[in-house]
C-alpha cells in the first residue's frame, strides 16, 4: 500500500500528509509537549525561532505554536461535525427528493436554491446572530458559541451537498438497473440504500471534501468578523487577534493563515483527486 | 385453468405537449402457462410499451385503459403496492441492454441474492446457495468466482445470463423478455435464446419475447403478434404465420432480413416511408402509405382485426393469398 502511495502525484502526497498531520494535532493535542495555549508567558511578542517558542509568541505572550495546535482541534471539530451532519441530512433529502419526485422534490429544490442564493458567510452570520443571542444581551458562552456555529454551518452545508446528491440521483434513478430492481419487487428504500447510494457516494465524497474547506474558511471569516469563537481558540480567532499587531508581530498572523490555506488547499486537492479517480472508474463501465 | 395472462383491449397513451400519443391501441392477447408469445415490430411500434404496460412499469405520464388479467384476476386497477408484490415472484422482466441493467458498483452475488432475500425471505446462506445454483443453471463457468465479480468484468452475453438468472430467481409465472438479445452479438444471441426456451419449459413459465427480429421469434415462440403503430396487425401461431402470412407488413418485415445467399452489393430491401404520427388519429390503414398493395379503401377506412380461422387474426382489407 505504501508502495502505491509513493507512485501518486506529489500534490496528492502533500495533501494526504498535511491532512493526516492536522488530524494528528487535533487528536493528540493534550499529549504534545510545549507550553499551554491559554497561559501567558513572560516573553511578549518574541519572533519565531526563539528558545522555547518555535513559532514565537503573541503580543500578549501566548505561544503561537501551542495556539496552532489547539486551533487545529477546534477547526477540525467544527469542520468535520458540520460536514458529516449537514452532509448526511443534505444527502438524504437530496436523494429522496430526486427519487420520489413530485411536490416534495419541487419544494426541496426551491428551498435549496433559496439557501444557495445567499452567500455562505452572510447566511451563517445571520444564523449565528439570531441563534447565539441571549435574552439579557450578555455574550453567549464559548461552548454555546461553538454549538451555534456548528449548527449554522450544518444549515449552510445541507443545500450544498443536497443539491449534488439530488442531481446525481436524478441521473441514476432513471437507469435501467433501477427499473430492473424495481421490476423484481424491491422496496424503494432498499433500492435507495443498495443501488442509489453506492453510485452517488463518489460525487458526495468529493464535494464533501470541498465542503470541509468551505467550512474552515467560513469559520475563520466569522471569527475575524468578531462573532465566531473568541480568545484565540481557533485559527480564525488567532487571526482576529493577530491582525491588530500585524506591523509588530506578523508571525502571529502568518502561521494561522498558512494553516488555513494549506488545509483548504489539501482538502480541495484531495476532493479533486477522489473525483477524478472515481470518474475514471465510471468511464470503464 | 385460466390463462396466465389475458389482455383485453389494452391501450396506452402518453400525455405529451403535442397531444395524446397513442402507443398501444386496443390490444387483446392471451397466454397460457409454458406458452411463449413473440411480439414483433419495428422501432416505435409499441412493443416495449406493451410489455411495460402489462408489468405496470410505465412512467406517470402514461394513461392505460383496458383490462389485464393475471391468473384470472384483474390486476389493471391494482395499487402500486399490490403490483409491486407481483413483481419478481409473479411477473419478471429481462431488459434489453445488460450493460445498463446491472448496477455497476455492486457485486454480481449481491445483486443476485437481493431479491431472494427481500422477496422470498431467504437467509443469506440459503440465498447464496440458490444463487450459485442459478448461475450454474444459466451456464456461467465457475459460479463461486462469479459471485464476487463486478458487472464491468463480464462480457455482454455473461451479463445477459446474469439478468436472466435474476429474473427467474423468484420463479415467476410470467417472464417478459424485452429484446433480450439485441445488444448481443449473433453467436451469443442463439445461446441466450436457447437458454430462455429451456428455462421456460423447466419452470413452466409463460413468456413474452419482444423483438424486432422475426428470425429470433421463429424458433422460440408458440405464437406471434406483429405490431405496427400500436396495433396488433397480425396474430397467429408461429407455424401458421410463417407458412401462411396475411399481412403485407409482416411480409415486408420478413423481406427486409438480410440473407446470406444474396450477392454482394445488392441493396437491402427496406420498407419505404415511416410510421404515421402517433399523436394523430388518421382514417384508413396506418400502413397504407407504405404498403405495396394499397387501394383507395385502405386509405379511407381502417381494417378491423379479422378472424382468418386457425387462430389466425389479421388487420387488412386485402390479405395476401385472399381471405379464408
Amino acid at each position: 500500500m505504501l508502495n502505491r502511495f509513493w507512485k501518486k502525484p506529489i500534490g496528492f502526497k502533500l495533501s494526504t500528509v498535511w491532512i493526516i498531520f492536522i488530524l494528528f494535532l487535533a487528536i493528540f493535542r493534550d499529549l504534545l509537549p510545549g507550553p499551554a495555549w491559554d497561559e501567558s508567558t513572560e516573553a511578549l511578542g518574541v519572533g519565531p525561532g526563539s528558545p522555547g517558542h518555535f513559532f514565537g509568541t503573541t503580543q500578549d505572550g501566548f505561544d503561537v505554536l501551542a495556539g496552532i495546535i489547539n486551533g487545529a482541534r477546534l477547526s477540525v471539530l467544527v469542520a468535520v461535525t458540520s460536514v458529516l451532519i449537514g452532509g448526511g441530512i443534505g444527502t438524504f433529502i437530496g436523494i429522496t427528493a430526486a427519487y420520489f419526485k413530485g411536490t416534495y422534490d419541487k419544494v426541496v429544490n426551491v428551498v435549496f436554491n433559496m439557501m444557495l442564493s445567499i452567500p455562505n458567510l452572510v447566511l451563517s452570520l445571520a444564523l449565528i446572530s439570531v441563534l447565539a443571542a441571549t435574552k439579557d444581551g450578555t455574550p453567549a458562552s464559548d461552548g454555546r458559541k461553538v454549538g451555534v456555529m456548528i449548527l449554522s454551518l450544518i444549515i449552510v452545508i445541507i443545500p450544498i451537498l443536497g443539491r449534488i446528491a439530488r442531481s446525481a440521483t436524478l441521473q441514476w434513478s432513471t437507469r435501467e438497473f433501477i427499473i430492473a430492481s424495481k421490476s423484481m419487487g424491491t422496496k424503494d428504500m432498499t433500492i435507495i440504500k443498495k443501488h442509489i447510494v453506492p453510485n452517488v457516494a463518489p460525487a458526495i465524497l468529493a464535494i464533501g471534501f470541498f465542503a470541509v474547506g468551505v467550512v474552515i474558511i467560513v469559520e475563520g471569516s466569522l471569527s475575524i468578523l468578531g462573532i465566531g469563537i473568541a480568545g484565540g481558540a481557533s485559527w480564525g480567532s488567532m487571526l482576529a487577534i493577530g491582525r491588530s499587531y500585524l506591523e509588530f508581530s506578523p508571525w502571529e498572523t502568518y502561521f494561522p493563515v498558512a494553516c488555513i490555506a494549506f488545509t483548504v488547499l489539501s482538502t480541495n486537492y484531495f476532493g479533486d483527486y477522489v473525483r477524478a479517480n472515481l470518474d475514471k472508474r465510471e468511464s470503464k463501465i | 385453468m385460466s390463462p396466465v395472462l389475458k389482455l383485453t383491449d389494452l391501450s396506452v397513451s402518453f400525455n405529451t405537449p403535442r397531444g395524446m400519443l397513442k402507443a398501444v391501441r386496443s390490444v387483446t392477447i392471451e397466454l397460457n402457462a409454458g406458452e411463449s408469445l413473440g411480439v414483433v415490430g419495428e422501432s416505435g411500434s409499441g412493443k416495449t410499451v406493451l410489455s411495460r404496460a402489462t408489468m405496470g412499469l410505465l412512467p406517470r405520464t402514461a394513461v392505460r385503459t383496458g383490462t389485464i388479467e393475471y391468473l384470472g384476476t384483474d390486476i389493471s386497477n391494482y395499487s402500486a403496492k399490490e403490483v409491486r408484490d407481483l413483481w419478481g415472484t409473479g411477473m419478471a422482466m429481462i431488459f434489453q441492454d445488460p450493460m445498463t441493467a446491472l448496477n455497476p458498483v455492486r457485486r454480481i452475488g449481491d445483486q443476485l441474492t437481493e431479491s431472494l432475500v427481500v422477496r422470498l425471505g431467504m437467509d443469506k446462506k440459503a440465498a447464496r446457495e440458490k444463487a450459485i445454483a442459478l448461475l450454474k443453471r444459466v451456464r456461467i463457468p465457475d459460479p463461486d468466482a462469479m459471485m464476487r465479480k463486478f458487472p464491468y468484468q463480464l462480457s455482454g452475453g455473461m451479463r445477459q445470463r446474469i439478468m436472466i438468472a435474476i429474473a427467474v430467481s423468484c420463479n415467476p409465472e410470467m417472464l417478459f423478455a424485452d429484446e433480450p438479445t439485441t445488444a448481443l452479438d449473433v453467436t451469443v444471441q442463439a445461446q441466450v435464446l436457447e437458454l430462455l426456451s429451456e428455462l421456460r419449459k423447466e419452470f413452466n413459465m409463460a413468456m413474452i419475447l419482444v423483438t424486432h427480429d422475426l428470425g429470433v421469434v421463429a424458433g422460440h415462440t408458440d405464437k406471434i403478434a406483429v405490431m405496427y403503430a400500436g396495433d396488433v396487425v397480425e396474430y397467429a401461431p408461429t407455424r401458421q404465420l410463417f407458412s401462411n402470412m396475411k399481412m403485407p407488413y409482416t411480409e415486408a418485415l420478413l423481406k427486409s432480413i438480410p440473407r446470406l445467399e444474396t450477392p454482394t452489393g445488392t441493396r437491402l430491401p427496406v420498407i419505404e416511408g415511416r410510421l404515421p404520427d402517433p399523436t394523430k388519429d388518421e382514417p384508413g390503414c396506418p400502413f397504407a402509405n407504405r404498403c405495396p398493395y394499397v387501394t383507395d379503401k385502405c386509405r379511407a377506412e381502417k381494417p378491423p382485426l379479422t378472424d382468418g380461422g386457425n387462430n389466425h387474426f389479421y388487420r387488412c382489407w386485402y390479405p395476401i393469398g385472399g381471405a379464408q
